[in-house]
């Protein structure tokens, strides 16, 4: 097909004309044009959300910032800090052997520090959530699945408990897929993030502590969960390339559902930067259509 | 090496390292009780509770997914 064909100035009819194979051909197309660019704001996200979120214990143990203030900054810093190391799972700020790599890596590592996740774990088990997405046997994710808003809520809530199996979920998809090593680095996450926990709150800190980390951190995963994992893989039925994730129309907007609306172009095409997935997914859309996929009334 | 990581990830040493303290931290800090030995001992009964149902239920809740 022709370099210069515009899809802004493409008719229904014009995409109705095409066969599968140029379909294809267009969608890697519009997708090349979005991808290999280096997401600057993921990099100050990333690494400024969690200097952020350190600097609330100074503020808060010397009085500078009320706890109540340094709580609902800090819910916001838990909640903000997965997106831009998902960014370098997907190595999107730099690939292996490019110049900036030691920058992917370091937002990698630094931006998931509030939230207690190492960034090898979750790397490898996501990789196995795009591979086998809605797969109930080898989707790490699968069981956040839920048939509501409410019953994913009660289930969040439930998967947390000592005997739930979604506390295995990650360690068994680690071991599955030969990279049982790894689990070590969330025992050292979760060991030092208790030992802190419990120093602070035997040291007469225990209210800063619930505040500042152990209750943003509970929020910020159930949050999390809902617009990564739950929203747009709901019903999580389907398998396939294009059924397995889908567009939707948040009641709160793109910013506040994290830029999940668009989460389809994200499996489609791992390496776009979330900022860029709106833009594609406009341009996607008449592909997206034709291909049989879900997109709700998400319209822009 | 490996029980004492167990011990650390147990709902009994997350009920007596952090919920007991806790506990008792909001008691004080609400007023609610002036002595913080009683606010303590209460706090470590409620944690234990809890910590004790987490332990051998599985669910800090009692409900299980």
């Amino acid at each position: 097909m022709a370099e210069v064909i515009k899809t802004s100035e493409l008719t229904a009819a014009d995409w109705d004309a095409m066969t599968d194979a140029e379909l294809d051909v267009m969608e890697r197309r519009i997708a090349g044009k979005y991808m290999h660019m280096v997401p600057w704001g993921a990099v100050a996200w990333g690494l400024g959300n969690c200097l952020v979120w350190i600097a609330l214990w100074p503020l808060v143990f010397v009085g500078y910032l009320p706890l109540w203030l340094g709580f609902i900054i800090a819910t916001l810093n838990v909640a903000l800090s997965y997106l831009p190391s998902h960014e370098a799972q997907h190595n999107i700020i730099a690939g292996e052997g490019k110049p900036l790599r030691w920058l992917n890596e370091l937002v990698g590592h630094v931006s998931t520090i509030p939230l207690v996740y190492p960034y090898r774990m979750l790397r490898y088990t996501h990789y196995e959530h795009h591979k086998h997405t809605n797969d109930p046997d080898r989707d790490p994710d699968f069981n956040v699945h839920a048939n509501s808003d409410w019953h994913f809520l009660g289930k969040s809530i439930l998967n947390r408990q000592p005997e739930s199996a979604r506390s295995d979920a990650y360690p068994e998809t680690l071991k599955r897929t030969g990279n049982g090593h790894m689990i070590l680095d969330g025992v050292i996450y979760q060991a030092i993030y208790l030992v802190i926990l419990f120093t602070l709150a035997w040291t007469g800190h225990a209210i800063e502590a619930a505040l500042l980390w152990w209750l943003p951190k509970h929020i910020a995963i159930t949050y999390i969960e809902y617009y990564l994992s739950w929203a747009p893989h709901h019903p999580g039925d389907e398998k396939g390339r294009y059924r397995d994730t889908r567009a939707f129309k948040s009641y709160w907007g793109n910013i506040l559902s994290m830029g999940m609306q668009y989460h389809i172009i994200h499996h489609l095409y791992p390496r776009i930067p979330l900022s860029k997935t709106p833009a594609a997914y406009r341009e996607m859309k008449p592909i997206l259509e034709r291909k049989g996929c879900e997109l709700g009334t998400l319209e822009h | 090496m490996e029980k004492l990581i167990t011990l650390i990830f147990s709902p009994i040493a997350f009920a007596i390292g952090f919920l007991t303290p806790l506990i008792a931290q909001v008691c004080l800090a609400m007023a609610w009780i002036d002595h913080p030995p009683i606010a303590y001992s209460l706090g470590f009964i409620i944690a234990i509770g809890f910590g004790l149902m987490a332990q051998f239920r599985g669910s800090w809740l009692w409900l299980k997914s």
